[in-house]
């Protein structure tokens, strides 16, 4: 146990020496930071309000993306979900959908968003597709324990009473778990307008776009403007879904 | 082919298990009769009931139900199964669906299958699941949801699920097990009635022997997995019943307790 306790703290403390020696970190970097950091927030500062009609449209795009996004991400995650369930199918099927799920789900996102902006151009499509991609990876494992998750005897029930496969998915194991099913889904609705924001950095459209065209341009009070309205949209989401995660408690 | 089931010389062991939980079992029920299966805990009940629904696979010996022969590699085909119903000792309801949803259920089998899939339920199917909420007195809680039921309420909602599905053979796993003998009575007489009016036969488990003597025609007495006797109700002999629950082990007594 002690052996095990030192060697743990022996590799933790390698990993940092070695991270530590082998990057290259110039502290003395950090000194001539200050004044930069200033001038930079003094060039954000006041934040331009002329971009509002930027801000409304980069906002209205991320939240359609979101949404698009996110019903793509439900109508795979769905077929997915009964896939990768134990209760509706055998483990010859359920193991390699889950192991594929786990592979999605290992991709970045913002990866994803390079791929597509690569494969179909940019805007907002590209983000789309990433986002109802990267999401399903985690939605269809969600959905399939909310499937695995609820009780089983009625389910055998209905088998019992002759009642084919689906029938029992629709009335057995629908019934009991789309409260699950529901809030799972909001809380994916959550993280795919949060990850969306920063989508048009590579390109695949959304408020992110302006962020990036402000800041290269050197235009700081703009790019302040668009950073301040990303803070406001996450701090809202996250009202929004605490009220809504009580109306599920 | 006069007998809703037959088995013959059937044993079978659940997976794993040491010792066999049926073992050389041979009986035959003719159609419409009423019969009570009594015994202690553990004697193989609610296995020789799952068995008869087709629940059950890799046992020896030889089934049939309903002029259905058993394999004990396949569960029978899915058209069979709407003809025998059951009801579950724990109900087995979907919880958050409504009463009516839930006697709905038990038409899935007879519904093509898409509309089994939609649940969309014809003239017919709502005239025999009415028709089975009123003999079951349960007519006015059908948009009750189940979970807002009590025990009574809800074993009234199984029996009516049941018999939803039109079965010709009713299997019923201890349905009045956790009652109190008035409620015991009218449920049983509940079931077996509704059986009668079918025309359709009736096993029960049970272990309140009096509850049996009242509404089988036959009683069948089982311990160990093997059937120690099978009488018609007016010649069970009460040395008989006091035996089968004699020493069965730690919990033995508790069933007969309750009774006597
Ligand atoms: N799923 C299972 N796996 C292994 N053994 C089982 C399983 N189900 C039942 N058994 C065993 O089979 C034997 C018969 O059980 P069964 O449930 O049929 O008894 P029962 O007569 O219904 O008892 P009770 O009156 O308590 O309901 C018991 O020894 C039990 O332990
Ligand atoms: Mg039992």
């Amino acid at each position: 146990m002690r052996l095990g306790g030192f060697a743990a703290n022996a590799v933790i403390a390698g990993a940092i020496l070695w991270s530590l020696v082998t990057t290259d970190v110039e502290l003395s970097r950090l000194v001539s930071a200050g004044p930069r950091i200033a001038d930079f927030l003094g060039r954000m500062f006041p934040p331009d309000p002329t971009v509002m009609r930027e801000i409304v449209k980069g906002s209205a795009e991320t939240l359609r993306i979101a949404i698009l996004g996110s019903v793509g991400a439900v109508v795979l995650s769905v077929p997915l979900g009964i896939l990768a369930s134990e209760t509706m199918v055998a483990p010859a099927l359920f193991r390699p959908v889950r192991t594929l799920l786990a592979f999605v789900r290992a991709i970045p996102l913002i990866l994803v968003a390079m791929l597509m902006v690569g494969a179909v151009g940019l805007g907002p499509l590209p983000g789309i597709i990433a986002i109802a991609f990267h999401a399903t990876g985690m939605l269809a494992k969600f959905y399939a324990e909310a499937i695995d998750g609820v009780s089983r005897a009625p389910i055998a029930a209905l088998e019992s009473a002759g009642a084919g496969p689906l029938a029992r998915l629709r009335h057995a194991i629908w019934p009991q778990m789309a409260p699950v099913v529901a809030r799972d889904t909001i809380f994916r609705f959550e993280l795919n307008l949060r990850e969306s924001l920063i989508l048009g950095i590579v390109g695949a459209g959304g408020i992110g776009f302006y962020i990036q065209t402000y800041v290269r341009s050197f235009q700081y009070d703009k790019a302040a403007s668009v950073t301040i309205a990303v803070v406001v949209m996450v701090i809202a989401i996250e009202a929004v879904n605490v009220a809504l995660r009580r109306r599920f408690a | 082919m006069s007998a809703a089931a037959r088995i013959d010389d059937l044993s079978f062991a659940h997976p794993g298990a040491a010792l066999p939980a049926l073992e050389r079992v041979s009986l035959s029920i003719p159609s419409g009769e009423s019969v009570a299966l009594l015994g202690p805990s553990g004697a193989g009940k609610t296995t020789l009931l799952a068995l008869l629904d087709g629940r059950l696979q890799g046992w020896r010996g030889r089934v049939s139900v309903l002029g259905t022969a058993f394999y004990p590699d396949r569960a029978p085909p899915r058209p069979c199964r709407p003809d025998t119903g059951f009801v579950f000792q724990e109900f087995a309801l979907v919880e958050r669906s409504t009463v009516l949803r839930n006697v709905l259920n038990g038409r899935l089998g007879r519904m093509p299958p898409l509309r089994a899939l939609s649940g969309q339920a014809s003239a017919h199917d709502m005239t025999v699941v009415r028709a089975a909420l009123a003999d079951c007195g349960i007519a006015d809680l059908a948009e009750r949801r189940v979970d807002s039921l009590s025990g009574g309420q809800r074993q009234r909602v199984a029996i009516a699920r049941c018999l939803a599905q039109e079965p010709r053979l009713i299997l019923a796993d201890e349905p009045v097990s956790n009652l109190d003998p008035a409620r015991a009575g009218e449920i049983l007489s509940l079931l077996t009635g509704a059986a009668r009016m079918r025309g359709a036969t009736a096993l029960f488990s049970s272990h309140q022997p009096d509850l049996a003597r009242r509404f089988a025609q036959r009683i069948i007495g089982m311990r160990n997995g093997r059937i120690v006797f099978d009488v018609p109700t007016s010649e069970l002999d009460e040395d008989a019943t006091a035996d089968l629950y004699r020493d069965a082990g730690p919990m033995s007594g508790i069933g007969l307790r309750a009774v006597r």
